[in-house]
């Protein structure tokens, strides 16, 4: 008899907690049968009245369904948890394309990524970075560099003075000088980035200021072949594995023999294009052998030690390579000019 | 230098060589061909006649033409606008279909009447207006009379068929300033034989012609007295040679001048003798007067001007310009003709002085060969005895100073090898000296001699032997490969890695990386110059008053930059440049930072606008960055009588006792003046002293291992009273228990008065032990007793 009523509630528990979908109806659910009101407790108080011989098993049976029945509820609690964090979470739900809480990145003129990446390559070559003065003398900026007063040279090159003998550098070569008479005849490998000056009004293509970046090295038993294999190398990691390099004989005084280097048109592959003028080639930079007498003044015996030198000019390659058109674009800084650009990995 | 490839081929057989390939053959030895032009084209070209020519009935300046074109084409009609159309003449026609610089001639209907074909100008045909003369520029050319009616291969009858090559001349090669210099260059390029011949005059009188010089500027001064000579127009082909080669043709005589000099480098100059006070002209550079030239200018001559006189009067400013009062004219019938040789620099600073250029002065500032003086003057009597119909020439007088120097080099195969990496053999190297007019004389095993060419002034050492070889013989020969060096640590020195580093920082940080122009204006040069004054260079010959100045600070130019941002609707900015400085007493490496508007990467949706905080950050994080401990710098109130810098919102940076820089907010006036609408920080500083600063090794502190206490204070202090005040009053009087002690909370208006602020602070206290209860309790007491002791506040929790 009591026996089928504790069954009978165990059953409707069963029922009405298959049905509970929510944790207030489960509190109440729970309430109606666990709680010390509830049918199974007031069958509890009616265990007095049983023979004694009873009271121990039905107290028994009394305490398993009430345990079966809490267990129930746990599991029901968990499954509903679950649900309403379901729910929660959902209506937690953001637009994933609003902006972003940036960790910022600047833009960087292009200029100094050349700069950076060019300097970086023949770091990794074992070069060191020398620096000069941009104000400059003479002595330094011409008649160390095989270029006495007077020279037809110095036309080439117009020229900001501040006074007879002092200027604005015209290259950045004096910095060969300098690093030479520094190093005192021991072996050199320099590159120096620098600003340079020049008496050039500025349209798209000239510009007043402008920057290059010299390369030197002094040792003994150097050849153009080392120079021809160094700058292959630079343009290869600068320009692409697929370039090729052509050296083409010029004039400078502080170099002989002087060449021009072309590399293959990036934009036709050597082919012939508009932008190389149907060439297959693009003039990039200067170098050549350092002339004996720029050794010899320089503190360099020129029977013992020969060298090379190069000298690139840094917004010519920006230029190329990016296709800027307009080379006072450097110098305006319009944000979303700098922002096309970023600091090279 | 532009260069007849017609002309060229007078003196040597090029074959089936095109114009492009004997420029690339040029360009390939390091004389670089810019371009090649045709001096005129135009097809369906053939002279005609005019048979009749009738005023168009409907036009004021339009003729209708009846042109013969010969047997082939007949009489064709043409409307012709040139004011020179007339019967008789000889003329240029474009026959229907024909292609011209300016387009194709088509069959037309011209007002009425049909008009099949063009008579052309020379400037039709493409030549440049430069080359003609005035009365050939604006009617038709005018043939000879003897032109053969008919004739399809006009450009060829007029000498057109030319192609030019327009050559750079680099400073070390003013000898290819001459054209049997540039066949001589060519013909060794291809290998060719040169046939460029030589003339003789004999002298038919002693002349009484007095030559010299008194002046080390002038090292060689020829001369030779002709008689008998008559102006009149230069012959077809001289006239044809200038005109391909870009000079004007005026008579015979200044033509065969500039003729001569284009041929061999040698500039002439005539003299009418007549006109002459004295039989004499003599070099000088100690005149002082003025020059009336030919050009009928007045001109002063100074102290160092080369000048020809005669009777101590200036009759030639030398290579620049002859005078009036001698000149060569139309009644002309004797002369003295001049080949001197001139101090280049010396041609060069009369020339730029007085901004009188020519193609002799030209010739003379690059140099020219000393020792043709003879050779050249009896080519020109030559030319003016056949058409000049010069008479009587006399012997040639001469003055020169040294002797041809013996230009003798002596020269090692293995050093030439060495130098250009390659491997040519003694032949090789023998034959294209050979073929340059580089005479190898002596040879004894690896050492030869060589003689060089008079003509080349720029050869003067064993590496400039080595130029000519690999020129010509071309750097595909030479071995690429790496040098052998010694290995060694490159890389960059500490102070470069550190200005590296605060670059990447800043642009890592989402500042823009800018660059800036160094020459500023003299009034820009000042401003916001927010370190010491320093001495500016100032350029001697600056381009404008926009660049004058050689900038000792970035910041103004920076500021700029943001300006032309902001106009360009670019209005939220963080701009920074990184560049080396320069006055008269110092160089250094600055940094300038400009933020403008707000912050809005950091977060789009909420705009944090910028102020004196953010840029304090950005200084803070540089010395961090570089490892420099907080303890050695200090910010200070900035103070300048400029309206630059808000005067409550800007600081000074001292490290190691030195300001090395400012930042701050704009002052009100100042972002008024510079057209900011929003507000601007700027910061200027130094960095040479971070860049060099020492830091010390950081050795670790160990982590205790005991719990610390965090504790909250919050008080009323006077608003005079700084948040490092408190900070410092509270780590003094802690003893080293306080381990940090940091501000979290400022709030000034209602509820408290109107001189005080209500400061809350943090303080996180710290031992090598437990702390007890009474530690922190007295800790505490202590702090709020110090606070309120030394500035006087009152403690409210």
């Amino acid at each position: 008899m009591e026996k089928e009523k504790i069954t009978k509630i165990y059953e409707d528990a069963e029922r009405e907690v298959s049905e509970i979908d929510s944790s207030e109806k489960l509190q109440e659910t729970k309430v109606k049968f666990l709680a010390k009101k509830s049918v199974l407790m007031s069958l509890l108080s009616s265990l007095g009245l049983l023979p004694p011989e009873e009271r121990k098993s039905f107290g028994q049976s009394l305490n398993e369904v009430r345990e079966k029945i809490a267990r129930l509820f746990e599991v029901k609690e968990e499954e509903i948890r679950k649900v309403e964090l379901q729910k929660k979470l959902q209506k937690e739900q953001i637009d994933i394309t609003l902006p972003a809480k940036n960790m910022d990145v600047g833009g960087v003129n292009p200029f100094y990524v050349v700069k950076d990446e060019i300097t970086d390559i023949f770091l990794n070559m074992g070069f060191e970075v020398a620096d000069g003065p941009e104000v400059e003398t003479d002595l330094f900026n011409f008649e160390l560099l095989n270029i006495p007063k007077d020279h037809p040279a110095r036309d080439m090159q117009d020229t900001f003075y501040i006074s007879e003998n002092v200027l604005l550098r015209t290259h950045t070569s004096p910095v060969q000088a300098h690093t030479m008479q520094a190093a005192e005849g021991k072996p050199i490998r320099i590159i120096c980035p620098g600003k340079t000056y020049r008496r050039d009004d500025d349209d798209a293509t000239h510009s007043h200021q402008f920057a290059q970046i010299e390369g030197l090295v002094i040792d003994k038993n150097i050849n153009i072949g080392h120079l021809k294999a160094t700058l292959e190398l630079f343009v290869k990691k600068m320009f692409g594995e697929k370039r090729e390099i052509r050296l083409r004989p010029s004039y400078f005084p502080f170099t002989e023999p002087s060449v021009e280097v072309d590399i293959t048109c990036a934009n036709c592959n050597g082919k012939g294009c508009s932008m190389c003028k149907g060439t297959g080639y693009i003039e990039i930079l200067g170098g050549g052998m350092v002339h004996p007498n720029v050794l010899k003044m320089n503190g360099y015996d020129p029977d013992v030690y020969s060298g090379f030198a190069f000298g690139i000019g840094i917004e010519r390659v920006a230029i190329l390579r990016y296709g800027i058109d307009d080379i006072r674009k450097f110098y305006q800084n319009d944000v979303r000019f700098l922002h096309q650009y970023r600091k090279k990995a | 230098m532009l260069v007849s490839l017609k002309s060229v081929k007078k003196y040597v057989d090029l074959g089936n060589l095109s114009a492009e390939e004997v420029a690339n053959g040029l360009t390939f030895a390091g004389i670089e061909v810019e371009e090649v032009v045709k001096l005129a084209s135009g097809t369906n070209l053939v002279i005609g006649h005019i048979l009749e020519c009738e005023k168009h009935p409907d036009s004021d300046h339009l003729h209708i033409l009846k042109v013969d074109l010969g047997p082939i084409y007949g009489v064709e009609q043409i409307v012709c606008g040139a004011p020179n159309a007339r019967i008789g003449l000889n003329v240029i026609v474009a026959r229907v279909g024909a292609k011209l610089p300016g387009g194709e001639i088509k069959k037309g209907v011209i007002r009425g009447v049909e008009s099949n074909g063009m008579c052309c100008s020379l400037l039709e045909l493409g030549v440049d207006s430069k080359y003609l003369r005035k009365e050939q520029t604006e009617g038709i050319e005018e043939l000879p009379l003897d032109a053969e009616v008919g004739n399809e291969d006009v450009l060829g009858y007029l000498g057109l068929d030319d192609e030019i090559l327009n050559l750079k001349v680099l400073a070390n090669r003013p000898d290819l300033l001459s054209l049997y210099n540039v066949v001589r260059e060519i013909a060794a390029i291809f290998s060719k034989e040169v046939k460029i011949p030589s003339y003789e005059v004999k002298d038919s009188f002693k002349t009484n012609l007095v030559v010299g010089s008194s002046s080390w500027r002038c090292s060689q001064f020829s001369g030779r007295e002709i008689k008998g000579i008559k102006i009149k127009e230069s012959p077809k082909f001289i006239k044809e040679s200038l005109l391909a080669m870009g000079i004007r043709s005026i008579n015979n005589i200044v033509d065969i001048g500039n003729y001569v000099m284009l041929l061999t480098g040698q500039p002439l100059h005539m003299y009418d003798a007549d006109k002459l006070d004295k039989a004499e002209l003599i070099a000088k550079d100690d005149l002082v007067c003025d020059f009336v030239a030919l050009d009928e200018q007045t001109y002063k001559v100074e102290k160092d001007d080369i000048v020809i006189t005669s009777n101590n009067k200036a009759m030639c400013l030398g290579g620049v310009m002859g005078s009036l009062a001698c000149a060569v004219d139309d009644k002309s019938t004797h002369i003295y003709i001049e080949a001197a040789s001139f101090d280049g620099a010396s041609i060069r600073h009369t020339s730029n002085r007085l901004g009188l250029s020519s193609e002799s002065s030209q010739r003379f500032v690059k140099g020219t060969n000393h020792y043709q003086s003879e050779e050249v003057i009896n080519f020109a009597s030559y030319l003016i005895k056949e058409y000049c119909e010069g008479k009587e020439f006399s012997d040639i007088v001469k003055y020169q100073k040294e002797e041809k120097p013996v230009s003798q080099l002596k020269c090692h195969y293995s050093y030439i090898n060495n130098r250009l990496g390659t491997s040519f053999s003694k032949n090789d190297i023998k034959n294209v000296l050979n073929r340059l007019y580089f005479n190898v004389d002596k040879e004894n095993g690896d050492e030869f001699e060589v003689s060089i060419p008079a003509f080349r002034l720029d050869v003067t050492c064993e590496a400039d032997i080595s130029e000519e070889v690999i020129r010509v013989l071309g750097f595909e020969n030479v071995k690429s490969e790496l040098p052998l060096l010694d290995a060694k640590v490159g890389g960059l020195s500490l102070r470069q890695s550190r200005l590296r580093k605060i670059r990447d920082y800043l642009a890592l940080n989402g500042l823009d990386e800018c660059l800036t122009y160094s020459l500023v204006s003299k009034e820009n040069s000042s401003k916001f110059n927010l370190l010491h004054e320093e001495e500016h260079y100032k350029l001697l010959n600056p381009l404008t008053d926009e660049r004058e100045y050689f900038r000792t600070h970035i910041l103004y130019s920076l500021l700029e930059s943001a300006e032309y941002n902001v106009n360009r609707q670019n209005k939220d900015l963080k701009l920074f440049e990184t560049s080396n400085m320069m006055s008269l007493s110092s160089r250094s490496e600055h940094l300038a930072v400009v933020l403008v508007g707000a912050d809005y990467v950091r977060d789009l949706m909420v705009k944090s606008p910028f102020g004196f905080f953010h840029m304090k950050g950005i200084v803070e994080g540089i010395f961090a960055l570089l490892g420099i401990e907080s303890s050695r710098y200090k910010f200070e109130r900035y103070s300048s009588y400029k309206e630059e810098l808000h005067p409550g919102k800007s600081a000074k940076i001292i490290f190691q006792n030195v300001c090395i820089g400012a930042f701050g907010e704009l002052h009100p006036n100042a972002l008024k003046a510079l057209g900011f609408k929003s507000s601007v920080v700027a910061l200027e500083m130094d960095l040479e002293p971070l860049l060099n600063a020492k830091v010390s090794l950081v050795k670790m502190t160990p982590i205790s291992k005991f719990p610390t206490v965090s504790r909250d204070l919050a008080m009323l202090v006077s608003k005079s009273v700084s948040a490092s005040d408190i900070i410092r009053v509270i780590k003094t009087s802690g003893k080293g228990l306080v381990k940090e002690a940091r501000i979290f909370d400022v709030y000034e208006g209602s509820g408290i008065a109107d001189d005080v602020k209500s400061v809350a602070v943090n303080i996180v206290i710290g031992k090598e032990e437990t702390l007890t209860d009474k530690e922190i309790t007295d800790l505490l007491d202590k702090i709020k007793y110090e606070l309120a002791k030394s500035l006087n506040a009152t403690i409210r929790m």
